[in-house]
This record gives structure tokens, sequence and C-alpha cells, in this order.
């Protein structure tokens, strides 16, 4: 039974990531396409995954705000626009390179590692590269991660009913892209997190789920 | 002048990357529920890093059409479904990034020229940062460029189509390329390589 809906926009990464065996039994794609109240009902959590397909969550913003009215949890990773969630995101140049460059100063310096998916996790674990900054949040949001200048990394509100946490980072994109090898930490946190479910074992995608016919 | 098709699901920013000039005109095909793009009258058809592979599957006998009337596709991201004629792209973890290098291939079409290689294996230091995965080719398809162990990363195809397939494993390639990397050689570089398939795609339209 599938515990939390990953919102698909048909990119290899979400894909790989949701498909994978040892995700497989917990997350569902639901292609952006297709969101709506019936195809999330009965789903603990919802996650908006960078490189999502802005235009049409902007179109179906109700399905979010719905599921949160119902008191679950939504998590937003990467860039977001203003026309679905209450808050600013602006570009800013990714640094996934500090790590050879600069390995003292990652690009978040300020963590709240009580949260919950932070609690228990190295700052190595909690921080491998952003995509972008928030400028402004929900007026009762709470901020877990910044950077030194300021900029906000990491955030989270009840005001909608659920909970709704927004990163720029891009813990599922990268999973699925495969190339951080660190980053079960993060997600199984995140996971746990959203449903209850800690999954165990090792990421990997068998070569027969590449190819697919839909 | 090339006129071509992007296919947009909606990424943000993916309109910086093409942006119409005196070589190319760029029209953007935007995925809905019910896509299903007229593609006559364009002469190339991009795939952008990032696209939806699930649309491109339900307008795989449309995009195999267009490559039968001779026209070219460029596709720069890792196509998880069968919609590629004759070409696949899987993921594949079981390397380390630190050990990958690229190295030229069948170049007949003299693509690399004024591009340095060492752009696309290095980023700030970084290697393996361009590419993901490989491509199984289709048989008598052109290996542009492999990697360490011998894995297709780059693909040209003439062979199974009437047109031209120009394929990587999911590689960014863009006339702006500051989509994986903001190290200035490798933009130049890149650039530089997409600009040549351009003149490729160029060629193929006068002849075609």
């Amino acid at each position: 039974m599938h515990k939390i809906g990953l919102v698909f926009n048909g990119v290899w990464s979400h894909y790989a990531f949701a498909t994978a065996p040892k995700y497989a039994d917990i997350y569902r794609l639901i292609y952006i396409h297709e969101l709506t109240d019936e195809t999330v009902d009965g789903l603990e959590a919802l996650v908006v995954p960078f490189q999502s397909n802005q235009t049409e969550l902007g179109r179906r913003r109700s399905v979010i705000y719905n599921l949160l009215a119902h008191g679950k949890k939504v998590f937003v990773e990467g860039d977001s626009t203003a026309d679905w969630l209450d808050a600013v995101w602006e570009d800013r140049p990714v640094n996934n390179y500090w790590w050879v460059t600069d390995p003292h100063n990652p690009p978040v310096s300020e963590t709240d590692f009580d949260h919950p998916v932070y609690n228990g996790l190295s700052k190595r674990h909690s921080c491998w590269h952003t995509h972008g900054a928030y400028v402004s949040i929900p007026d009762q949001a709470a901020v877990i991660q910044r950077k030194p200048d300021g900029d906000i990394i990491t955030w989270e509100t009840r005001q909608y009913g659920g909970v709704l946490m927004a990163t720029t980072l891009d813990p599922i994109v990268e999973h699925g892209v495969q190339q951080i090898t660190h980053l079960d930490h993060y997600v199984d946190s995140l996971t746990h997190w959203l449903c209850g479910i800690r999954p165990e074992g090792r990421f990997e995608v068998p070569k027969e789920r590449y190819g697919i016919r839909v | 002048m090339i006129r071509a098709a992007v296919i947009s699901n909606g990424l943000g920013g993916l309109h910086y990357y093409f942006q119409s000039n005196d070589r190319v005109d760029y029209r953007w095909l935007e995925i809905t529920s019910d896509f299903d793009p007229d593609l006559e009258g364009f002469d190339l058809l991009v795939v952008p890093n990032g696209c939806d592979h699930i649309a491109l599957y339900r307008i795989r006998d449309k995009i195999r059409s267009f490559l039968d009337a001779g026209k070219t596709l460029f596709c720069f991201d890792g196509w998880f479904t069968a919609w590629v004629p004759g070409n696949q792209w899987y993921m594949d973890n079981t390397r380390k990034t630190i050990d990958i290098r690229y190295f030229k291939g069948t170049d007949r079409y003299d693509l690399f020229s004024g591009v340095d290689i060492r752009s696309l294996n290095f980023s700030h230091g970084i290697s393996g940062w361009w590419a993901c995965g490989y491509i199984d080719p289709a048989p008598g398809a052109d290996v542009v460029m492999f990697d360490t162990w011998n894995r297709p990363m780059i693909v040209l195809d003439e062979t199974t189509t009437n047109g031209l397939m120009f394929l990587t494993a999911s590689g960014p390639l863009a006339d702006a390329t500051g989509q994986t990397t903001d190290d200035k050689s490798s933009e130049k570089d890149l650039a530089r390589f997409y600009i040549n398939l351009l003149e490729l795609a160029e060629k193929k339209r006068q002849y075609a």
C-alpha cells in the first residue's frame, strides 16, 4: 500500500527513484497531468520534486491545499512559483563543487537539527547543493535551513492544516540521478517523517526497469 | 534557417536555453494532458534535459514518421521509455563518477571541431558530471563519444530511419549551457558543440 505520492513530470530521475525496489512499495508516481483529489486520495503525504511542471502545478494547486486541509504532509523540493506556493523563490548559481574547492564552507550554514528530518543527520548529509533560495515564505512558516548570506533554503508551516515543508535542496531528484552516494540518509529520514516507514537497503534500479512501454 | 520544435514539460527557466537566432527559429511545444503536437513544418525536434518521456512515448509513432520524412532529432536526456527508434538509454550506478572519462569515437561530421573534450570531462575539477548512464545503440549507428568502459555516451544514427538522430546519455546541450555547470570552459565548449550540431542539422535540412 503506497503511502506517499510523487508528482511525476515524466523525468527519468523521478521514475528511477520511485521504481527502485527500495522505495517502490512506499512511493507511487502520480503523473502531473493526472494529479487530482481522486488520485491522491488515501495517501499520507505528497512530494513535489525538483524538475516539476510549474505551469501544471499552478493549475492544480487546489489538490495540494485540499490534501493539507485534510491534515496530510506535503514536501516540496527545488524551485517553485508563486502561482501555487505562498512564497517567493529566486534562482541562484548552483555550487555543486564546494566540497572540492572549499570543503569547510558548505552552501548551508544554519540547520535546525531538532527537526525530525534533520535529526541524526550529519552536516554533510544535510546539504549537498541548493537550487535557488526563498526570499519570502508564508507568514507563519519557520526557517529550518539558511545560507551564510541569510537566504532561506528550507522552511515549514502548519498554517494550511497539515504540514507543508519546502526546500531548495533536491534529495529526490539527486537520489534518482544516483551520483551522490550518501543521499539514503536524508531521503530515508524524510520518508520516515512523511509516512512513518523507514526504508532499508541499498538504492538500485534493475536494468529491466528501463526501455519500458507505457 | 532551421525550424525547430522544442518539447517543454514546464521546467522553470527552460526557455532561457533555446533562444531563436539567425541560425534557428525555435517554437515551443508545451506538454499538456492531451499532448498531440503537429510536427509538420519543422526540420528539427529538440528534447532538452529533464524532459517528459511519458508524453514522448505517447507520440512515438509521430516522431518515427517525422524521422522517416528525413528530419532530425536531438535528444539530450535519458529516455527510460522506448520511444527512440532503435536506441535505448539505461541508467547505471555501478561506475564511480571519479573514474569517468570521455573519448572521441566515430565523428564523420567533425562535430568535435573547436571543442575541447576536457570540458566535458571536468567541471570545476569534478568528472562524470555531464552524462548519466549509457546508450545501447542501434546496429550501424555511430558512437561519437564513449567513456572509460567503452560505453556509448553520444550516438549519431542515420541508419534506423531516413532521418538523423543525435542522442546523448542525458548530457545537456543547448545554445546556452548553464543547466548543470557554471564552469566557463565547459559552457563555452558545450555551446560550440551545439552550434556544430545545428550546422549538421542545417545541412540535413538542405539535402533532405
